[in-house]
């Protein structure tokens, strides 16, 4: 059970550096990962989009593995930046769970 | 019995009789049958190369009788019809045999009994073909008016086409408005508004001498046939008039599904159906509020009420989808998005059918920060109160069954098109109810407005859900079908009506009291009182004959003598045994 948090969206929303609103849940992503990724990306996209924060942080380890080799948006059939979306997410954790100062 | 030529043609139907029916041994089993000089099977008795087939072989073997064993009459009886004409024979001479939906169809289990059964019903055609009489068509004057009932914008549109043409109409509408639906909707997709719209039209329409507006008024009588209607209109001060027309267009829309109290939380304060969030948006230009309380977050549950599976409790479940729900609710979403980009909204669907141009209200909803989840149909969303909201709970298929606990302040049931509760109507023009309780079509494809009532056209969402534009383009349909049937001045009736024997009818009243149609008269002949046909009402439908004590009346090519043939023929033992 998950409790969707629409604070978390707007923060999302209001940073403009992250944008999956165009994902269609094709796991095109997932197919093509050269890192067999646990959490793959259309699944992250679903957690920020619906505000599970939780989710996110929960899945930390997973956000900084990927090798933000572009392979997933070279493919995504929506155009959708994946390599951008998980590099914000990177962004967030720092300040939000590491308490990094934004770069 | 005179020396018959009659000549035989058996359809495999393209294995949708031969799969199951084994066509040649019935060609076989009814090739030396009294009367028959020529029987063939054919792989599409309807095709072109196959109706000139017959046309050869009715004029080289000078065949004056034949039977066509393929489908029901009620698809290609015009068909081979026409073709007999081209033939040079009395189209009333041809009879079709259906071996399809009544054999072939009805025996797909298999079994050697479709084909004994094909055997019966073509001999009993072939029996009925050697007592055909070649009858003549009867043709009657048109009226050049229509009967519109029902001035939403399918009714509205009708009437401004049919006037355009030429043609003279009567426009009946139940409520003291026009415009239906529409005109409560306010912004329609994919853009305009409705009311501007139905403003639009009804300033049209009353510029219109040719076009005679009723409102609260109600058809209550009709009388006649196929160009050349009576009707009888209740109107708004409680009179009734009387008005000749010639076709009648029933566009009589359909109701919206009303949830049952309590379903995915209805009747709750903010959860409330699309046409009524419709409603709402339409009437209100402030900051959007629900019980003084703003609208911060929105929760569309899709197919409420459609696409029930057929399994289900309720006594008859909604099977369809009613195609203008998944788009007009995004359409909703995007109004919303526009007066407020801050309200989070999220969309809970089974299957997103914005379909066509439509799917760019998906995609910009999406854009717009619209989120999507997918639900199963068996686990579909439960509504949880909490204090002056609600939770939507939720179980997102493509998300790994993840359960989600959705806020929202607005819950919108999508629901879907019913049918409109209009029995009296129904009752009056004897219209025929599909089990989706939505009027039926004659062919979906091919006369998808037209009814088994010559001369009544169903058109827009009477006949089943459709969008507004679908609903016009069925209007228009309906308004060329009218004017094909009227601009010719003319129709051709067939002539299988009944025909009293004079000198044995004693006038007892009977047959008047079993026709529906009202076709029956007193007449009187040579000082005798006896029953008589009014040949442009007469259907054929043939009440009056069973309750006719003195065996007086008959009807034309459905006589006694000829059913009688026909069931000696099917009860007649089939000779070798079918495998």
């Amino acid at each position: 059970m998950a409790r969707v948090n629409t604070d978390f969206i707007d923060e999302v929303r209001r940073s403009d550096g992250f944008d999956a609103t165009a994902c269609m849940h094709c796991g095109q992503c997932t197919a093509i990962c050269p890192m067999g990724l646990d959490l793959l990306p259309r699944r992250l996209f679903f957690y920020v989009g619906a505000g599970l924060e939780d989710k996110v942080i929960e899945n930390l380890e997973t956000i900084f593995s990927c090798l933000l080799c572009r392979l997933c948006e070279e493919n995504c059939p929506r155009d959708v930046h994946i390599a951008e979306d998980v590099r914000f997410l990177r962004n967030y954790i720092n300040r939000k769970v590491h308490k990094l100062a934004r770069i | 019995m005179e020396d018959r030529r009659i000549g035989v043609f058996i359809c495999y139907c393209g294995g949708n009789i031969s799969d199951y029916v084994e066509v040649e041994k019935v060609r076989a089993a009814v090739e030396n049958e009294p009367g028959v000089v020529l029987a063939k099977t054919q792989m599409f008795a309807c095709s072109d190369a196959a109706q000139d087939e017959m046309i050869s072989d009715i004029k080289e073997k000078g065949l004056d009788g034949i039977v066509v064993a393929s489908c029901s009459p009620k698809l290609h009886l015009y068909t081979f019809r026409a073709m007999s004409l081209r033939a040079g024979l009395n189209p009333f001479r041809y009879t079709q045999s259906n071996i399809r939906e009544q054999c072939s169809w009805a025996h797909r289990d298999g079994g050697p009994f479709a084909t004994e059964k094909a055997i019966r019903i073509v001999r009993a055609g072939i029996a009925r073909a050697r007592l055909s009489e070649p009858l003549a068509t009867m043709r009657i004057e048109t009226t050049p008016k229509v009967l519109v009932l029902g001035a939403g914008v399918a009714g509205l549109m009708a009437s401004l086409t049919l006037a355009d043409i030429g043609l003279p109409v009567f426009l009946v509408e139940k409520e003291p408005e026009v415009g239906g639906w529409t005109c409560k909707w306010g912004g329609m997709f994919p853009q305009g508004n409705g009311s501007d719209l139905v403003e639009g039209l009804l300033k049209k329409v009353k510029q219109r001498e040719d076009i005679t507006l009723f409102t609260r008024a109600e058809i209550i009588e009709r009388t006649g046939s196929v160009g050349d209607f009576t009707a009888k209109i209740r109107v708004a001060d409680g009179s009734v008039v009387s008005l000749e027309v010639g076709a009648i267009i029933v566009a009589t829309g359909f109701d919206t599904y009303r949830p049952a109290e309590g379903e995915f939380g209805y009747g709750r304060e903010g959860v409330w159906t699309l046409p009524e969030v419709k409603e709402w948006l339409a009437g209100n230009e402030g900051p959007l509020a629900v019980d003084g309380r703003p609208v911060e977050s929105v929760a569309y549950i899709y197919c409420v009420g459609s696409r029930q599976p057929k399994d289900s409790e309720l006594e008859r479940p909604n099977l369809y989808c009613s195609r203008y729900c998944c788009s007009s609710a995004l359409h909703t979403a995007l109004q919303i998005h526009e007066r407020n980009p801050e309200v989070h909204q999220f969309h809970l669907y089974r299957d997103m059918r914005s379909y066509g141009k439509y799917e760019l209200l998906y995609e910009e909803a999406s854009r717009k920060g619209s989120m999507f989840f997918r639900f199963e149909n068996d686990a579909p969303p439960e509504i949880l109160a909490e204090s002056r909201r609600h939770i939507v709970r939720a179980k997102g298929q493509l998300e790994g069954d993840e359960v989600l606990d959705i806020p929202a302040d607005l819950v919108v049931l999508v629901t879907g098109m019913v049918p409109r509760q209009n029995d009296a109507l129904i009752n009056v023009l004897k219209l025929p109810v599909g089990t989706d309780g939505f009027f039926n079509e004659i062919h979906p494809k091919l006369r998808p407005v037209e009814t088994v009532m010559d001369g009544v056209f169903i058109v827009g969402a009477s006949q089943g859900p459709k969008t507004l534009a679908e609903s016009v383009a069925s209007s228009l349909a309906g308004v060329s079908k009218s004017a094909a049937l009227l601009k010719k001045g003319y129709v051709d009736l067939d002539p299988y009506i009944a025909m009293v024997n004079a000198e044995r009818c004693v006038w007892c009243g009977k047959c008047l009291e079993a026709c529906p149609y009202g076709a029956i008269e007193k007449s009187v002949l040579e000082g005798k009182e006896i029953a008589s046909v009014i040949p442009s009402l007469c259907k054929g439908g043939g009440a009056c004959v069973p309750v006719c004590p003195e065996d007086a009346i008959e009807l034309k090519g459905y006589t006694s003598e000829e059913i009688t043939a026909a069931i000696d023929a099917l009860i007649e033992q089939v000779a070798a045994p079918v495998p």
